[in-house]
């Protein structure tokens, strides 16, 4: 027997398209790109919508550029694929290491980098603390046109966006860093991290940190950055112990989410082993 | 409008609604019980299948995303006459036990075995890691795929 219920699935060839249906369904329907996060609705007692927007068949959102100054990442690309084309990319081996080990090699190939960016209720996205310690920018399209904004200031506004827009792509200052990210699942893979710590070094040639960018996922609801242990670092060798014991002292600056798999406590209680495997990755690099 | 898949090499469609998970399809409507259904988040990797080529979960895998497409089942790989490499490795290997993972491992170890061919061990079980056995077969499974890919080398030499 069939189900009765007759979802809409639009499937625009154009952002401008895609635009369009999202503003003609208003609440009514949003965006689909892997499907990954929707498709598992039921499971957080979440209704399907009466409509969705398939991304799938929009070129641009599919793209991967480089210029001399950015990676230019469509939102529709993969984890699967960002691993393929970005691990030449010395700077950006902690990107691609965070799309890598993300849940298993099935849900990397439908995964996307929208998907990860976009999907507020998902504390635990590995993407957006590789990409916010890249201080990445964001291309969204709305009603009003194209507008560039920091993945962090994304992410504060995201739930209060225009039902109708479309994150665009995602771009990738091309700096010279080294960059590395931990990430600590309950079992080897396929669960959601308990928690996450990317790291971007910029080193000096005396082999001392001009400056790092620390940022720390599934912790708090929405990843953020450690300014407190980013100003603590800065200047200092990279010595992946004495980081370690820093950020040991500064760890009280997080709460940490009670979640079905873990209490908050105890997300918080690891952070500080991630940020010295982090860096000890760096300092192997 | 009805959804369009060419299912193991056969023309199919499906007239319901565009987000039934592909899995309630190929199980329910089309009749091929290969792909099992269990955990129906995405972590198990029971109910894999190859959309054009590529490896998907099929519980996540809305119907409506797969129109015009090529999915190949655990049924279309060979059957009990006519078994393929990995299939006859898996069985000589006495790999086999319930049958519940078994679809889903196979057609993940079939698109590694594909893209890697002289895959090694810690890559046969990081491809794998999608695939949970709860008989926890897993050593006898990578053993048979690394034979495939010990007679691949040796093809090569």
């Amino acid at each position: 027997m069939q189900d009765q219920q007759r979802t809409g699935l639009h499937k625009p060839e154009t952002v401008a398209e895609a635009l369009a249906a999202l503003s003609d369904l208003g609440g009514g329907g949003t965006v689909m790109a892997g499907a990954t996060w929707i498709m598992r609705a039921p499971f957080r007692q979440e209704p399907m919508k009466p409509a969705y927007v398939s991304l799938a068949q929009i070129p641009e959102l599919h793209r991967i550029e480089f210029t001399q100054a950015h990676v230019r990442i469509g939102s529709a690309v993969t984890h699967a694929r960002l691993v393929r084309e970005l691990q030449a990319i010395p700077e950006l081996r902690g990107l691609v290491s965070a799309a890598g080990d993300s849940a298993n090699p099935a849900v990397r190939q439908a995964a996307t980098v929208g998907g990860n960016l976009c999907t507020a209720d998902f504390a635990a996205a590995d993407l957006v603390p590789a990409l916010l310690c890249q201080d990445a920018e964001v291309e969204i399209l709305t009603t009003e046109g194209r507008q560039l904004l920091s993945l962090d200031a994304f992410l504060g506004l995201r739930e209060r966006l225009e039902r109708a827009y479309l994150l665009v792509s995602v771009l990738v200052p091309r700096r010279p860093l080294a960059s590395a990210h931990a990430r600590l699942p309950l079992r080897k893979a396929g669960d959601y991290p308990v928690a996450i710590v990317s790291v971007a070094v910029e080193c000096r040639p005396d082999g001392n940190m001009r400056g790092a960018a620390i940022a720390v996922g599934s912790v708090d609801a929405v990843a953020r950055r450690w300014r407190g242990l980013e100003r603590a670092v800065a200047g200092l060798p990279l010595d992946a112990l004495r980081i370690h014991q820093l950020a040991l002292d500064l760890a009280d600056e997080f709460v940490g989410r009670d979640g079905p798999e873990v209490p908050g406590w105890y997300r918080v209680k690891v952070l500080p082993t991630l940020v010295r495997r982090a860096f000890a990755t760096l300092q192997q690099h | 409008m009805a959804v369009r898949i060419n299912v193991n090499g056969e023309e199919r469609s499906f007239d319901g609604d565009v987000v039934t998970p592909l899995l309630d399809v190929l199980r329910n409507s089309f009749f091929l019980t290969g792909a099992k259904d269990v955990c129906r988040e995405g972590f198990c990797g029971a109910c894999m299948v190859h959309v054009d080529g590529v490896p998907v979960i099929s519980c996540l895998t809305p119907v409506g995303l797969v129109d015009a497409k090529s999915v190949l089942t655990i049924e279309g790989l060979g059957d009990e006459s006519d078994l393929v490499p990995l299939q006859r490795a898996l069985e000589e290997g006495d790999a086999v036990q319930c049958g519940m993972c078994f679809p889903g491992i196979v057609m993940s170890l079939t698109n590694l075995l594909a893209q890697q061919p002289l895959a090694a061990r810690d890559e046969i079980k990081r491809g794998l890691c999608g695939n949970v056995c709860r008989c926890t077969g897993y050593e006898r499974i990578v053993d048979a795929a690394l034979t495939l890919a010990r007679n691949e080398r040796r093809a090569n030499v």
